[in-house]
């Protein structure tokens, strides 16, 4: 799968053995600035592969399958991985050696490999080898508990944080070491898990600093009612929007001005006002914005250079119910793509904006074992013998 | 070694998308120099938030807009690999220390900027905060859930900042690995409204009609009677039973066997349909024991479980054994905060280890080390101190962080 357009990663040649959202999607982000990644599943597919979201983050790549206990199936994989420059896998420590074909077996097979543990739990922590669903390791983490909902106690984040933060720790040290092996000649074993991800998004939150005065955490606190941002969320007359503090424009009028509010406040610092201030100024804005229909306020705003956005319901941003969001337009982030299983699908694109080496979508979700003749066929595979290790229960 | 030993970062940034993206290039071993204006960093005030994406970093302050700090400015674009900021729209240009500029005294540079909204397009100018994104990418709407009645609901981690931050990581290390087999090097950008997109890529269309996903119930437990959290005897217990083993090991952990051969409940589809039947007898049951007593039944039984745990606002966390054993935990001296403990290592490196250097520094910390490294004397830094082109920490320290 070679793209036309240029990629900042062309040449690298990654495996990838992960299941679930932190690899497949971790994998997207380096596939599409030009990566040539082979997603290497068991006989009949990665079990993940009915998980919603899998036909997008598994995209622009190939797929072979391989029975790993076969040793033939154990043979083939070594001779992928003596000539490619990255593993990625997610399984729980100790599976992978188990299977020889750990960061130790595969370093001694090929010196300038970077291969890339994902697990839930870091290998020594005490739930290293408990079960790592997403929502698990929210649980585990303390996620759950930060966050402040309409009821008391721990709240279940429908975004699977800690999997929707690791995928950016696996692609991030997947180059880091990449750089590293410029230097060094060798590549490394790179960990992360998804423990770590549910900490990246704790750096607003989480500080323990023993000289900090009681003030110190007052904005970002968790409190019921939850703090200023959640007191931004306004109902109108047909939905809901969300205006911003700031736009980084200066405004024609301001948004108590426009929505006939005559409070006065600045709306940087009313997160600073004590709460009964700020109690009282919202029940003035909400019944004013109760009065106003939703795409006719965000224009307005707009036009009066507040930035402000619709609340909408996710699959609307690509245009499930409407237009798709114009900006995502711009950015070239709603791609079209004809999925074998789906059809005609409209999909969220590439994120990363690089000017000479922009990367591209490489094609749809591949079926499993679709690339089997092609690959092992450069690896001079018979049809034959190809069949006896990539599929189910075949023994040599 | 770390694994960028050598690579020198310039961060033009303020607020989050633009800090926590070099914070995390330092972290690897790269030298962070944060340009700070002399009015201090416009996030300095909320505390937390500025605490938590400056660590590690050495500290300028300079005033760019002077003759004298802009020339200071381009002189540290002449030494950097990276230069990486999170200005609005043509504001760089206007400063002068746009891509073009920048160029001008570094070809091979690779320069980064992370935007709101975009580089060009309807809405390219405005700046603004993570609450917009929560709101464009439907993640306000999903968690509150709307479609069962109740508010939108914003999640306090802010991680649309994040990720708009953590693209433009990956974004300078591509371009960076790049410009390390071929020399040359490029701009690139990143958004918060893409970073929030990517949040909901599991949501695609099909013949422009959004594919069935997964939705939050209306008491945000869960996803299902088989994925949520239930209240039990003594407090909350997650329960992921996904497999069809696991769904058969709850009815005997539950010692409800009857439920497993209920045609009901036969399959994932049918307990789909008739979640709310199952939640209320699985909910009933559970507040029969504590939670820990599930958990070990349910662990007995193969079904997985955890209980949510409350780290008291982070701190359970940074004092847990685990945790500091394995280097999830940085601690460092501040001179105001005192001993601080923030998250460590978030990717460990077998040959070339992640690192957390030191405390978020001071407005101005390090000016007159890195002046001193530009080629300044002391008597050239103290002049330009008096004319109100850089400054260093003295008794007028008018900052509480």
């Amino acid at each position: 799968m070679i793209s036309a357009v240029a990629g900042a990663l062309d040449g690298v040649r990654v495996l990838d053995l992960s299941w679930g959202i932190a690899g497949s999607l971790g994998v997207l982000l380096l596939a599409e600035q030009g990566a040539d990644v082979i997603k290497v599943e068991p006989p009949g597919g990665d079990p993940f592969r009915g998980y919603d979201g899998y036909a997008v983050w598994n995209r622009s790549r190939r797929s072979v399958t391989i029975d790993l206990k076969n040793p033939d199936g154990l043979e083939a994989f070594r001779k992928l991985a003596a000539d490619t420059d990255v593993i990625v896998e997610t399984f729980r420590p100790g599976v992978m050696d188990r299977l020889g074909i750990g960061f130790d077996a595969m370093h001694e097979l090929n010196e300038r490999l970077v291969y890339c543990s994902c697990p839930a739990y870091p290998d020594g922590h005490r739930l290293a080898q408990r079960a790592g669903y997403d929502a698990l390791v929210q649980a585990a983490s303390g996620q759950q508990w930060e966050q402040p909902g309409w009821r008391l106690g721990p709240i279940f984040l429908h975004m699977p944080m800690p999997s929707m933060a690791a995928m950016f720790l696996v692609p991030t040290g997947i180059i880091t070491a990449l750089i590293a092996r410029e230097a060094t000649g060798r590549g490394q074993h790179v960990r992360t898990s998804l423990l770590q991800g549910a900490f990246l998004y704790t750096t607003q939150i989480w500080t323990h600093a023993t000289k900090a005065p009681g003030d110190f955490w007052t904005t970002m606190s968790k409190s019921y009612p939850a703090g200023s941002h959640q007191q931004m969320v306004f109902e109108v007359s047909d939905g809901w929007v969300h205006p911003s503090m700031m736009s980084g424009l200066t405004a024609v009028k301001s948004q108590d001005e426009l929505l006939g509010v005559d409070a006065d406040v600045d709306a940087r610092t009313f997160g600073t006002l004590p709460s009964e201030q700020r109690d009282v100024i919202t029940r003035m804005r909400e019944q004013a914005y109760r009065s106003a229909k939703r795409d006719e306020l965000v224009a307005t705003f707009q036009e009066n250079n507040h930035a402000v956005e619709p609340i909408v319901a996710m699959g609307d941003q690509l245009g499930g119910s409407g237009n798709p969001h114009p900006q995502l337009v711009a950015n070239g982030m709603v791609v079209d793509i004809e999925d074998p299983d789906f059809g005609h699908t409209t999909q969220v694109g590439l994120p990363i904006h690089l000017a000479s080496t922009p990367g591209a979508v490489l094609g749809p979700r591949p079926r499993p074992g679709q690339h089997n003749d092609e690959i092992f066929g450069e690896l001079g595979y018979s049809p034959d013998a190809i069949a006896a290790f990539s599929t189910s229960g075949a023994r040599a | 070694m770390n694994a960028l030993e050598g690579v020198t970062l310039i961060d033009f940034g303020q607020y989050l998308a633009g800090p926590f993206g070099p914070m995390i290039i330092g972290d690897l071993g790269a030298d962070v120099i944060k340009v700070e204006p002399l009015t201090g960093d416009g996030m300095r005030f909320v505390n937390q938030p500025f605490i938590g994406c400056q660590r590690g970093k050495r500290d300028i302050a300079l005033d760019i807009k002077h003759e004298r700090g802009k020339e200071i400015a381009m002189k540290l674009i002449e030494k950097a690999d990276i230069v990486h900021h999170n200005m609005t729209v043509g504001t760089a240009a206007r400063l002068g220390i746009a891509y073009e500029d920048a160029k001008l005294v570094n070809p091979d540079i690779v320069y980064c900027n992370t935007y709101a909204y975009g580089l060009e397009g309807p809405l390219a100018k405005f700046g603004g905060l993570d609450p917009l994104f929560q709101a464009s990418a439907g993640l306000e709407y999903e968690s509150g859930p709307v479609d069962e009645g109740n508010p939108p609901m914003y999640y306090r981690f802010g991680m649309c900042d994040t990720a708009n931050a953590m693209l433009s990581v990956i974004g300078c290390l591509a371009a960076l690995y790049h410009q390390r087999k071929t020399g040359e090097g490029q701009e690139l950008w990143t958004s918060l409204l893409d970073g929030g997109a990517l949040f909901a890529s599991d949501v695609f269309l099909v013949d422009g009609a959004t594919h069935p996903y997964p939705k939050l119930d209306k008491h945000q437990t869960g996803l299902g009677a088989c994925y949520r959290l239930y209240e039990t005897g003594d407090g909350w217990l997650q329960l992921a039973a996904v497999t069809e083993a696991q769904w058969r090991g709850l009815c005997d952990a539950l010692h409800m066997p009857e439920l497993a051969d209920d045609p009901r409940f036969a399959d994932v589809p049918a307990r789909n349909i008739n979640r709310a039947e199952l939640e209320a007898l699985l909910g009933e049951r559970f507040k029969d024991k504590t939670a820990i007593t599930w958990m070990r039944l349910l662990t007995d039984a193969g079904v997985p479980s955890e209980l949510p745990v409350d780290t008291k606002g982070g701190d359970l966390a940074f004092f847990d054994a685990d945790n500091e054993r394995l280097g999830l935990v940085a601690e460092y001296e501040h001179p105001i905060l005192g001993t601080m403990r923030q998250f460590g290592s978030l990717i460990d490196f077998s040959e070339t280890p992640s690192r957390a250097r030191s405390a978020p520094p001071m407005v101005g910390e390090h000016t007159q080390e890195i002046l001193e490294w530009l080629g300044y004397s002391a008597d050239e830094m103290d002049a330009l101190k008096r004319d109100r082109a850089v400054y260093w920490p003295d008794e007028a320290y008018s900052w509480t962080i």
